[in-house]
C-alpha cells in the first residue's frame, strides 16, 4: 500500500470519526444544558457521564487530525475532574460555561473542512500574525505597571482566567510565586498548560531557581522586575518556535544508510544533505549553511576527526556543532576522538527516533547560538550582516523557482527630532515599539532586520510586490495610529518604506539600493507612505 | 533480538481500533488482532500469543492495570509485555504504569503515522542490554 493509500485510507477513517465527534459533542451539549438549567442536585453520575465523554474526545481528535478539539476537550475534562474529586457541586453556571464552551468547540467543527490540508506557503498569508502575543498574568503587587509595559510592546496582557472555560487563551503566562497567589498559583496555572511559564520570585538563589524549573519554568525574574530583560524573555520565547527547519549536512561514505538518515530526518521536518566524498565537504558546508554536522568516523581516505579538524579551520564554523554519528563502542577511542575535534558521539546502530531527538536537541542549541550572536541587542532583530545573508538566499532561491521574494526598507520618520525631543531612552523605545509591530503583523518566514540607527529591512518570501506592498501599508497605518508615551506626554511616529522584488533586480545588493532608493521616493513625497521600486524599462 | 510482529490491540473505542489498526497494519507491516476489552483480551492473549499487547487504560469492565494483573496471573500470558495507551499525561501516573510492569506508555492522541515506529523504538529499547 503506498503512501497516498495509507492518506486515503486515513481520510475515510476521518470522515467516519468526524460524524461520531459530531454526535458525540451534541449529546454532550444536550446532557450540560439540562444541567445548567435544573434548580435542585446535580448528581455526581451524571457529570462523570459527561467527563467520560470529553474524555474519549480527548483521547481521538487529534488522532483524526482535530488536534485543538482534542486539547479543548481535554482541559474541559480536567477541569470537570478536579470538581468530581474535591466532591463540590458545581453551580448551574459552571455547567452553563461549559455547555458554551462545548457549543463553541462544535462551531468550530462545522467550520473546519473535512479533509485538513496544510496551504501551500505562496500569496500573502497572515498567520498568527494579526494577533498580539497574549500574556495572562496571575501577579498582584506589580500588575498595573507590568501590565502597562507590555501593553506598550505591543503585548495584550490580562489577569490570567481561573477556570477552563474562558476562550481566551494566553500564549505565556507571568506567575507571581511570591506575592498573594504563593500557595494558589498552581491548579490556575494549570488551566493554561499550553502556554509558556514565567514565574516571578521574592529571591534570585540556586534553590529558587531549581524549584521554578520543577515549576515548568522557562523563565525566572526577581522583584522589582527589570522590565526590559522581561520582555526580552517574552520575545524569546514566543519566538522559538517561528524558525526555519534545521540542517544538517550528514557525511557518510555509505550511501544506502546516509540515504535512510536522510529520509528519516526528513520525516521530522528536519532538512539534511548527504556529503559522500570528504573532499566535498566545505562546498557542502558553504553551499547548505547546516545548523549540524553528523561525521561518519570510519571513512577510508579521511578519518572522521581529522575532517572535523579541517572543518574547525574555518572561523565561519565554530558554532556549528560537530557530532560523530558511528559504531565506535569504545570509550578510550571516542575520547581520542573529541579530543581532536568534535562535539559529541551518537553510536550506530541508533533507532529513528533516538537520532532525531538527538540531532534536534542540539540543533536547537546551535540555532540558538547563532541567533544570539547575529540579534541586534536592542530590538532582537536579525543583524545587518546576517540579513545581507538572508536576501541573497531568498535571492538565489527566487531565481530557482521563479517566484518572487520582496525586500523591505524601512526608516522611521523624523527620527532625530524624536531623539532631540524626547531624548535617546524614547528614541530606542520607539525602535521597539516597530520592531515589535513588524515582528507580530509579519509572517512566521518573513525575516527583519535592524539595518542601523532607525532602518529596519524585512525579507518576504513567496510574495508578490503587490501583497508586500499590502501587508507593508497595513503595517504603516497601524504604526502612526499607536501612541508613543514620553513622560506624562503623548505623540505619534510614522515610518516610510520601500520595496523592491526578486523578480526585477537578480542581484542580491541591486536589490538592496533598488528597495533604499524607493525608500528615499516615499521620504521625498512626504513621508509616512510606502513606495514601489519599479525597473526602467 | 526478536523482531516485533504480532501486537495485541485491547481498546473499547471503535474508531480508535480502527485507525490503530491502519496505523499498525499498513503503516507499520504488523500483524494486528483488536479486541474490545479487558476481558475478551485474556482468552485471546492465551491463543494467540501476541509479541505485545497494546492496552487502554480505561476500559469498561476490567480497566486496563487490572487486565495487566490478570495476564500476570496467567502462566501462559505471564511474559508477553504490555504497552498502556492513555489520554492521562500526568508524569506520575506514567511512573505508575511502569511500575505495576508495563514496558511503557503510549499517550492519546497518538499519531497514526508515528505509532508503528513508537512501539518499535519502545520494543528495541527493552531489549537492548
Amino acid at each position: 500500500m503506498s503512501a497516498s493509500d495509507i492518506e486515503t485510507r486515513l481520510a475515510e477513517l476521518k470522515q467516519q470519526y468526524v460524524l461520531r465527534l459530531r454526535n458525540d459533542l451534541q449529546t454532550l451539549i444536550a446532557q450540560t444544558r439540562v444541567m445548567s438549567t435544573r434548580e435542585g442536585v446535580i448528581e455526581v453520575g451524571a457529570l462523570e457521564s459527561v467527563r467520560q465523554g470529553l474524555h474519549r474526545i480527548a483521547g481521538s481528535a487529534g488522532s483524526f487530525g482535530y488536534p485543538e478539539v482534542g486539547r479543548d476537550a481535554r482541559e474541559m475534562e480536567v477541569w470537570l475532574q478536579t470538581l468530581i474529586e474535591a466532591r463540590g457541586v458545581p453551580a448551574p453556571s459552571m455547567l452553563g460555561a461549559l455547555h458554551e464552551r462545548l457549543r463553541d468547540v462544535h462551531r468550530l467543527l462545522d467550520a473546519s473542512p473535512a479533509t485538513v490540508v496544510r496551504e501551500p506557503e505562496s500569496g500573502y498569508r497572515a498567520e498568527s500574525g494579526d494577533r498580539a502575543v497574549r500574556v495572562g498574568l496571575l501577579v498582584d503587587a506589580e500588575r498595573e505597571s507590568l501590565t502597562q509595559a507590555l501593553a506598550g510592546f505591543g503585548y495584550e496582557c490580562r489577569a490570567l482566567p481561573q477556570d477552563a472555560t474562558s476562550t481566551w487563551q494566553p500564549d505565556v503566562i507571568i506567575v507571581d510565586t511570591a506575592g498573594q497567589y504563593a500557595t494558589s498559583w498552581q491548579p490556575i496555572a494549570e488551566q493554561s498548560r499550553h502556554a509558556v511559564r514565567v514565574l516571578l520570585s521574592d529571591s534570585g538563589d540556586f534553590a529558587a531557581r531549581l524549584q521554578a524549573v520543577r515549576d515548568g519554568a522557562q523563565g525566572f525574574f526577581t522583584h522589582p522586575l527589570d522590565i526590559p530583560a522581561l520582555e526580552r524573555r517574552l520575545r524569546h520565547l514566543v519566538s522559538l518556535p517561528q524558525q526555519d527547519p534545521y540542517r544538517v549536512l550528514l557525511i557518510d561514505d555509505d550511501e544506502a544508510l546516509a540515504e535512510h538518515y536522510r529520509l528519516t530526518l526528513k520525516r521530522a521536518g528536519i532538512e539534511s544533505r548527504v556529503v559522500i566524498e570528504p573532499a566535498d565537504v566545505l562546498t557542502g558546508m558553504r553551499d547548505f549553511v547546516p545548523d549540524l554536522v553528523l561525521i561518519d568516523i570510519n571513512m577510508p581516505d579521511c578519518s572522521g576527526p581529522e575532517l572535523a579538524r579541517v572543518i574547525r579551520l574555518d572561523d565561519d564554523w565554530l558554532r556549528v556543532p560537530l557530532i560523530y554519528l558511528s559504531a565506535e563502542h569504545d570509550a578510550n577511542r571516542q575520547a581520542q576522538a573529541l579530543a581532536q575535534a568534535g562535539d559529541d558521539f551518537l553510536v550506530k546502530p541508533i533507532s529513528d527516533v533516538s537520532l532525531v531527538a538527538a540531532v534536534t536537541a542540539r540543533a536547537q542549541r546551535s540555532r540558538q547560538l547563532s541567533l544570539a550572536l547575529a540579534r541586534d541587542g536592542l530590538t532582537g532583530l536579525i543583524k545587518h550582516p546576517a540579513i545581507k545573508d538572508l536576501i541573497e538566499i531568498e535571492q538565489s532561491r527566487s531565481q530557482r523557482t521563479g517566484a518572487s521574494a520582496c525586500v523591505v526598507m524601512i526608516d522611521i520618520d523624523r527620527f532625530k527630532s524624536v531623539n532631540d525631543t524626547y531624548g535617546h531612552g524614547t528614541g530606542d523605545y520607539v525602535i521597539r515599539l516597530l520592531a515589535n509591530l513588524l515582528r507580530q503583523r509579519l509572517r512566521r518566514v518573513d525575516h527583519v532586520g535592524r539595518y542601523g540607527g532607525e532602518e529596519f529591512v524585512a525579507v518576504l518570501p513567496s510574495c508578490s510586490l503587490a501583497d508586500a506592498h499590502e501587508a507593508i501599508e497595513r503595517i504603516r497605518v497601524s504604526f502612526s495610529q499607536l501612541e508613543c508615551i514620553a513622560g506624562d506626554q503623548i505623540f505619534q511616529a510614522t515610518f516610510s518604506a520601500g520595496i523592491a522584488s526578486t523578480l526585477d533586480w537578480t542581484d542580491a545588493e541591486a536589490l538592496l539600493e533598488a528597495a533604499d532608493k524607493a525608500m528615499y521616493e516615499a521620504k521625498q513625497g512626504g513621508r509616512n507612505q510606502v513606495c514601489l521600486a519599479r525597473p526602467e524599462a | 533480538m526478536k523482531p516485533l510482529q504480532r501486537i495485541l490491540h485491547v481498546e473499547d473505542d471503535l474508531s480508535i481500533q480502527e485507525v490503530a489498526r491502519v496505523a499498525l497494519e499498513i503503516v507499520g507491516g504488523f500483524e494486528v488482532e483488536s479486541c474490545e476489552d479487558g476481558l475478551t483480551a485474556l482468552p485471546r492473549a492465551e491463543a494467540w500469543q501476541p509479541d505485545l499487547i497494546l492496552l487502554d487504560v480505561m476500559m469498561p469492565g476490567i480497566d486496563g492495570p487490572t487486565t495487566l494483573v490478570r495476564l500476570r496471573e496467567q502462566e501462559t500470558t505471564r511474559d508477553i509485555p504490555v504497552v498502556f495507551m492513555t489520554a492521562k499525561v500526568q508524569p506520575n501516573e506514567i511512573e505508575h504504569y511502569r511500575a505495576i510492569g508495563a514496558l511503557d506508555v503510549v499517550i492519546k492522541p497518538f499519531d497514526p503515522m508515528a505509532l508503528a515506529q513508537q512501539l518499535r523504538d519502545i520494543w528495541e529499547r527493552s531489549h537492548v542490554g
